[in-house]
């Protein structure tokens, strides 16, 4: 196509297109070629392309939570290796002081060079299975320093003009303890760079590079002017919301995570003065990653389908004091970060939800837990079972939360049971949903999810992160919050209850069960339609006590068929009598 | 099929949610084609119609059809429209969630509006049997009985339909579903039934259920309708088989239909690739894009070594575009073989807009057949690609061929004061944008089917077809560096043509699960024989007697990895075969993703069959009867600011000849349009197709 014929939106559209098959086919690659199930059934990776100065021109619709980090991590391989980098050169760096978020997340980067002109990079993130550390998996969060979590990776060349550099491969197969599992992943995002390498050389040969930079600008450009047009439509004022972690699992007691969002003509400002010092436990999370959590969050309030690159950052500003959960300094612990990103996320859609009564849901449910399993069979050789759980939704101001939903910041999937069953010495119980658990309302939240394991080999470890066992997702508008997660080791027998974050050792045929919360709910649930109640009833989603008791709807017990009348006066008497009691 | 192949009439008949398209085939090779508007409350009727009209038209009786083929909507409206049969599902102690649970992942990102569709058997119709398989089929937990009971108390109770029956690690062990089954069948044998280790013998409990599931779900009423299709056409004294089309582009007999429905979900789009293929092969173009614009949506398909490819997953239901193929859960989940076909929401009838940032987008809402397009004058007020068609002279300003009467100058005032002012560009400009937008749309899809499979676009021709194909395919050729489109004689019923083409085919698949290290050849060898005489025994069992085709193939991953990659196994008693499957695997896992893994252990996880009756070989080309369209004349059209606007003749597709033309040009004809833009050139070939060379 003729481009000089192009007027500028119908170029830009084309090349925004192109940009996000690139990185789509990225992220096919890396998908499709990985070896672990965070990987390739997860997808807790991102794939995404920055231009020769290290902004994040396109990023492939994967994972909201890595968005925002790229840039950072680019800045660091810049900073070292700006005058440096040659062609078929790769780079890697998973230190969280240095560009990282935690340790399990690789950044892999590749210079795309078109002769001997760098053109862009392509970049990967890719949660790798293992980091070695204490606790397999890489994601315990009972260490309580940098150093106890497994190999750090500065900023360092994987490949050096096109040759494998042997002593950093060396240096991770002896530091992992699955070490073909996690180079064949790092082998699957070498992949994905080399296919989005390739694709961003034929679409600049399209366009020339010239034209093709001024596109980037533009797209950028187009990117935060949506932004600022959604920012600049927000009332102006200080919107503040507080949510909390129930503890680091080590010595904390609760948690708090502040933030004040701040509007101010059409820009955005969120500070999270307020929020707890840095603590023990690894659940510190490093300044990229609550930048990220800000942008993603409030990227769902901007219309427009945007252009998923860093312009739409531009007027939004972060304020996170040193030294506190959201912007920890050495040696704090960070492994299990992903916990406090999600609970910022529920504190920023909090603050979001002041802005914007009308759009913004209650809290959802997911994330917050991860879980692995670790050890050796028999004959010595190790397993490593990593997986994180999600979720529902929370109640939304015009339908319910979904129910069994992945968290809106990141976009998992689950794993498939057999698939587990096939390749670890687990088995998985029971997947379902939990009964009178969701955060009712007149828009409920969506119900827990409950994932029970039995443990099949001789010996090994268990480890849980998770949360919400004291400050439960919280509902809006009237909306209430949900049930709390729990953590019951052999349900069936001693039933023992065990804290929200653990390390256990368990043994053949022990049984570990996980409730998650379940999500908050919008508005009075006594203003619920009373046909949606029955039919939750007559789903057994709720039970026909807790529909009487929670929503005021009174049903018969056999036919389940609403009894209008009594359903009237216990909804009347309620009014007159409820408000600050419930 | 014996009476086609000796000699018999042929009747292809496609059926969709706006036209009934059929094609009939004279022993010789001539083919007439009718356009009847389908008839949604009964879709025989349309169809009994359009046959009574061919048949008077060729002057022959109902008896003289040897065959008809069929490529229908039926299941995939059904489900649609959720008006799929009173569904329950059994399944094991604790995972009756599974089908509603999915796999969790957003249709969306940053959609706080999203919605799934709902199950397809609500909670209530799922029921927990208590019994457990491990992964290996070994019985961890023996079935109870009283819970088989109560599943079947509940079943009468609710006045089901049908049922689904779906239990962890079937696959590796039918015994549990089977005990299931005859308890059923033995206290209500009137349920329709649909086992998953009959329909999908294959580890993934979720993909395996929710497939299951859609069986058992439009299962009644593929019945009811091939049942009421079957007795109009006794009626009208045709005795002819009935053979349908499946997703991945095979025949079945009717009576397989009807018990596996689930592979007729894309019989529609399927036809057209089919017919694509077909014509590859009689144009020598081994490597081919086929793409099929209509009203609503474009879709693209490879065919690579006059092979069509074929995945074996696809979503239905869900938004028409997502955005990125990254983006699931939007649709029900299907793991069938279908045709890899990507599909984009883009087509004549899609809405164009204007956003907050000033970007243009086409689609993928569409203005559909009502209230249609703003220059049909029907009720339609939002600009769409048709209208910017219209302005841009591309396609006739009053009438077009087909008959249908059009405004010009109404669809030109919708792209003026909907896209021209707020773009701030002149209405050529703004409608030539549209355009080129909706090219873009295509490549979309054409680069879903290619570069994101690995392939260059630039080694494929394009054979472009459908109401709109024509008119946009060479335009978006070139944005991809594509140098050559072809398009067929009767493009707008191309499909219908694409149901004659069709061989009579059976996959099966069933999972293998093994280490390719340890095997011995032999084992494998035996293995995947059976499983190719299985598909062979199907198609005796349907009285196919002729000289069958069986192939090979399995799919493979290296150990861990989540993806397989299908090899096909052409030499099963060949020595070395487990040699010779790592190599092709490695050889074919370096083309996709640019690397190979030597020494890492190779895993056989499913083994394939598929068995064919080959069309006869001498077969004559279908060759469509055609109408001269007289109305030789020609238009200003407009092709971007460099060129403006320039004098194009409108001819009639035979006025070409061998001798190459230049664009611009425009070729109409009843069915569709066809453009050379500037800069391209136009031929005949022998066979009547409009052969486009594109310049770079």
């Amino acid at each position: 196509m003729d481009a000089r014929e192009l007027s500028d939106p119908i170029l830009l559209e084309l090349v925004k297109h192109a940009l996000d098959a690139i990185v789509d086919e990225m992220a096919i690659a890396l998908v499709r070629t990985a070896y672990s199930n965070n990987l390739k059934n997860s997808m807790d990776m991102s794939c995404a392309l920055c231009d020769t100065q290290g902004r994040l021109i396109a990023q492939g619709m994967t994972l909201p939570l890595h968005l925002g980090s790229i840039p950072d991590a680019m800045h660091y391989f810049l900073r070292k290796f700006g005058d440096s980098v040659r062609p078929g050169d790769v780079f890697i760096l998973n230190d969280p002081y240095e560009g990282g978020t935690h340790l399990p997340d690789f950044y892999i980067v590749k210079p795309v060079y078109r002769g001997c002109t760098l053109v862009g990079w392509a970049a990967t993130v890719g949660h790798q299975l293992d980091v070695g550390g204490m606790t397999p998996g890489g994601n315990g969060c009972d260490a309580t320093e940098i150093f106890q979590e497994g190999l750090r990776i500065p900023p360092l060349r994987l490949y050096e003009e096109g040759r494998p550099v042997d002593a950093v491969f060396a240096f991770i197969e002896r530091n992992v303890r699955v070490p073909r599992q996690v180079l064949g992943d790092v082998r699957a995002q070498l992949s994905a760079c080399s296919a989005g390498e390739k694709a961003l050389l034929q679409l600049i040969e399209k366009y020339g590079a010239e034209r093709f930079a001024a596109c980037l600008d533009a797209l950028l450009d187009q990117a935060e002017r949506l932004a600022r047009n959604a920012i600049r439509a927000m009332p102006d004022g200080r919107y503040d919301f507080e949510d909390w972690i129930d503890d680091d699992g080590i010595d904390s007691g609760e948690i708090p995570i502040k933030v004040t969002i701040t509007i101010v003509g059409d820009r955005l400002i969120a500070d999270f003065t307020g929020s707890a010092p840095q603590v023990k436990g690894a659940i510190n999370s490093p300044m990229p990653f609550t930048k990220s959590a800000v942008y993603a969050c409030v990227r769902h309030l901007i219309g427009g389908d945007p252009p998923n690159n860093e312009g739409y950052f531009r007027p939004i500003e972060v304020i996170a004091p040193q030294g506190t959960i959201v912007n920890p300094v050495m040696p704090a612990a960070v492994a299990a970060r992903g916990l406090t990103g999600f609970r910022a996320a529920n504190a920023i859609f909090g603050a979001l939800a002041k802005i914007a009564p009308d759009r913004v849901f209650a809290c959802e449910m997911g994330g917050d837990t991860g879980v692995s399993f670790g050890g050796y069979d028999a004959d010595r050789r190790p397993f490593v079972f990593l997986e994180f759980l999600f979720g529902s939704w929370g109640g939304r101001p015009t339908r319910d939360g979904m129910d069994a939903a992945s968290s809106s910041v990141v976009n998992f999937s689950n794993n498939p049971i057999e698939i587990v069953e096939a390749e670890y010495p687990l088995l998985i119980e029971r997947y379902g949903y939990v009964q009178d658990s969701e955060g009712a309302g007149e828009f409920r939240g969506g119900s827990a999810l409950v994932r029970q394991y039995r443990f099949l080999e001789a010996e090994g470890t268990l480890q849980v992160r998770a949360d919400r066992q004291k400050h439960l997702p919280y509902g809006l508008q009237g909306g209430r919050s949900g049930t709390p997660s729990t953590n019951i080791l052999n349900p069936e027998g001693a039933a023992r209850q065990l804290p929200s974050k653990f390390r256990h050792t368990v043994r053949r045929d022990d049984v570990f069960r996980h409730a998650l919360a379940g999500a908050g709910g919008w508005g009075d649930p006594f203003n619920r339609d009373p046909e949606l109640v029955a039919f939750d009833v007559a789903e057994g989603k709720v039970s026909i006590k807790r529909a009487r008791q929670e929503y005021g709807v009174v049903l018969d017990p056999i036919t389940n068929s609403i009894l209008t009348e009594e359903t009237k006066k216990l909804r009347q008497s309620a009014h007159s009598g409820r408000g600050d009691k419930r | 099929m014996s009476m086609a192949e000796a000699g018999g009439w042929r009747l292809g008949v496609d059926v969709g949610g706006t036209f009934t398209d059929l094609v009939l085939l004279s022993p010789d090779g001539r083919a007439t084609t009718r356009k009847v508007l389908s008839t949604t409350a009964n879709y025989a009727d349309a169809i009994l119609q359009g046959i009574r009209e061919l048949l008077a038209g060729a002057g022959i009786a109902a008896g003289a059809i040897a065959e008809l083929i069929h490529g229908t909507t039926v299941a995939t409206n059904a489900i649609l429209e959720r008006r799929g049969a009173r569904t329950g599902l059994v399944t094991t102690d604790g995972f009756r969630d599974l089908l509603e649970i999915g796999r969790i992942r957003l249709s969306r990102l940053y959609d706080m509006d999203q919605q799934r569709p709902v199950p397809l058997v609500r909670r209530r119709w799922r029921f927990e049997v208590d019994e457990r398989l491990d992964h290996k089929g070994n019985v961890l937990r023996p079935i109870d009985q009283h819970s088989i009971d109560r599943a079947i108390d509940a079943v009468r109770a609710e006045d089901l339909e049908a049922l689904a029956i779906c239990l962890v690690h079937a696959y590796a062990n039918p015994a549990h579903e089977r005990a299931v089954a005859e308890a059923i069948r033995a206290r209500l044998p009137g349920l329709h039934l649909t086992l998953s280790s009959e329909v999908l013998p294959e580890i993934r409990e979720f993909e395996r259920t929710s497939t299951t599931v859609t069986n058992a779900y439009v299962m009644p009423v593929i019945d009811l309708y091939l049942s009421a299709l079957e007795t109009q056409l006794d009626s009208l004294g045709m005795a002819a088989p009935i053979l349908i089309m499946q997703s991945n582009g095979g025949v079945m007999s009717s009576r397989r239909a009807r018990q596996r429905p689930v592979q007729l979900i894309e019989s529609g789009p399927a036809a057209g690739v089919i017919a694509a293929a077909a014509l590859a092969r009689r144009v020598g173009a081994p490597n081919v894009i086929s793409v099929d614009m209509g009203g609503t949506t474009a879709k693209a398909s490879v065919i690579e070594d006059y092979e069509i490819k074929r995945s074996n997953e696809f979503e239905i239901g869900g938004p028409i575009s997502q955005g990125s193929r990254l983006n699931k859960g939007g649709g029900y989940l299907l793991r069938t073989p279908a045709i890899d076909i990507a599909e984009v929401g883009a087509g004549g009838g899609s809405l164009v807009t204007v956003d907050d940032a000033g970007a243009l987008h086409v689609g993928p809402q569409s203005a559909g057949a009502v209230p249609g397009p703003v220059c049909y004058g029907l009720g339609g007020t939002v600009a769409t690609l048709t209208d910017a068609n219209v302005t841009l002279g591309y396609l006739a300003q009053d009438r077009l061929p087909s008959g249908l009467v059009l405004s010009a100058e109404k669809g030109r005032q919708a792209i003026a004061e909907q896209i021209a002012r707020p773009l701030r560009l002149s209405i050529d400009e703004a409608a030539h944008g549209v355009y080129l937008v909706g090219c873009a749309g295509i490549a979309r899809a054409v680069r879903a089917v290619t570069v994101e499979r690995g392939r260059d676009p630039r080694d494929f021709t394009i054979i472009a077809f459908g109401g709109n194909g024509p008119l946009l395919a060479a335009e978006m050729a070139r944005s991809l560096e594509i140098g050559s489109v072809l398009v067929p004689l009767a493009p707008g019923v191309f499909s219908a043509i694409g149901l004659l083409e069709a061989d009579v085919e059976h996959h099966l698949v069933k999972t293998f699960n093994r280490s390719l290290d340890g095997l011995v050849d032999g084992d494998l060898a035996r293995e995947l024989s059976e499983l190719a005489a299985e598909a062979r025994d199907l198609m005796l069992a349907e009285g196919h007697t002729q000289q069958l085709e069986a192939a090979s193939a399995v799919d493979a991953r290296y150990a861990g990895q989540s993806f397989e990659l299908t090899v096909p196994v052409p030499h099963l008693d060949a020595p070395g075969l487990a040699a010779a499957i790592a190599e092709d695997f490695g050889r074919e896992h370096e083309r996709t993703y640019g690397h190979r893994a030597p020494g890492d252990p190779i895993q056989i996880v499913n083994l394939r069959a598929v068995a064919r009756v080959p069309q006869a070989a001498e077969r004559r080309a279908i060759r469509p009867a055609t109408e001269p369209n007289p109305n030789q004349t020609q238009r200003l059209a407009y092709f971007g600011p460099r060129l403006g606007r320039l004098a194009t003749p409108v001819i009639d597709r035979f006025d070409l000849g061998k001798e190459p033309r230049s664009g611009p040009l425009l070729i109409e004809e009843y069915d569709a349009t066809t453009l050379v833009p500037p800069g391209c050139v136009a031929e005949l070939d022998a066979l009547g197709n409009i052969i486009i060379r594109v310049e770079a």
